[in-house]
């Protein structure tokens, strides 16, 4: 189907920007799923780790992209359980 | 505050608002530079004596319609996230309010060191002394510090407000058993003037917000005064 695929490509060349885009967009989506399953978000061991995200350090970044946010420099402010 | 015929944004007076008035600048500038090649194109079909039937398909304008929108969404998104971001991060504020939307006024209660709380409602027009604004004005302003971060945590004791001041490019619902924080930094002193953001009941818009930015030594003075008055 490759084959196919990219025969027709060779002739139809203005549709690689959109395989481009899609593709990079389905890519992104995928890895954004990856770093919520593989974050604290996620538990995927019920009896060994419950609550992953009561575990996180307090330098924890949550966010997915920081401007102007200096985490290392966060304390923590609860009581220890 | 606002102005008559006023068409774009008020003055900014805090960072953020800064932010988001330079990007409402880039953003508008590139919808603006697309509306007017739109524009010329259509004129130009619409008014030219020239006709092609034989132009079937062409692949270079394809690949060129394709990816020169999707390069311009780009340097749209990429902005619009980084203020996203910046605007939720946690700034280590000086000073903590709390801002409760009541039928018909707010009140600010300043719990950090002393319990200093009072109501603020609208002047009603009759009231208003000559160069005060109508409907914008109240009895007592939330007084801030200049170039503190503030944090201010919004919440209702009846139905659904919402707590704006556009200046300060900052706007959050008062939502009743909920409390949402917002924060922002006065770069200038000034006083900046907000309405009530969301529907409320009859006197909806008669429930505005002044947040009044003073140096320090003013804040701490108003902040004893306000004390030994209640």
């Amino acid at each position: 189907m490759l084959s196919t695929v990219s025969r027709q490509l060779k002739s139809h060349p203005a549709l690689v920007p959109l395989f481009i885009f899609i593709g990079g967009g389905t890519v992104m989506s995928g890895a954004y799923l990856l770093r919520l399953a593989m974050g604290p978000h996620v538990s995927w061991n019920r009896n060994g780790n419950p609550e992953p995200w009561n575990k996180t350090e307090p330098t924890h970044q949550h966010k997915f992209y920081k401007v102007n946010m200096d985490y290392s420099k966060l304390k923590k402010e609860g009581p220890d359980f | 505050m606002a102005h008559p015929s006023q068409l774009g944004f008020q003055d900014a007076a805090s960072p953020v608002m800064e932010e988001l008035l330079h990007f409402h600048d880039h953003a508008l500038m590139i919808v603006l530079l697309i509306s007017t090649l739109v524009l010329y194109i259509i004129v130009a079909m619409v008014s030219t004596k020239l006709t092609n039937k034989y132009i079937l398909d062409s692949q270079e304008i394809e690949i060129v319609w394709t990816v020169l929108p999707a390069v311009i969404l780009i340097l749209i998104a990429l902005p619009s996230l980084r203020i996203l971001y910046l605007m939720d991060e946690i700034n280590d504020p000086h000073l903590t309010i709390k801002a409760m939307g009541h039928q018909w006024y707010w009140s600010y209660e300043y719990t950090d060191y002393e319990d200093l709380g009072f109501d603020s409602y609208m002047v009603p027009t009759q009231d208003l002394v000559p160069g005060q604004f109508r409907l914008l004005e109240t009895d007592h302003r939330m007084v801030v510090p200049v170039e503190s971060p503030i944090r201010v945590l919004v919440s209702a004791e009846d139905v659904l407000h919402s707590w704006a001041v556009p200046s300060l490019g900052v706007k959050m619902d008062a939502v009743p058993g909920r409390l949402n924080q917002t924060a922002f930094i006065a770069s200038r002193p000034g006083v900046f003037y907000g309405q009530c953001s969301e529907i409320c009941g009859a006197n909806h818009s008669f429930m505005p917000i002044v947040v009044e930015a003073v140096p320090l030594e003013h804040f701490e003075k108003w902040s004893t005064m306000m004390l030994e008055d209640a």
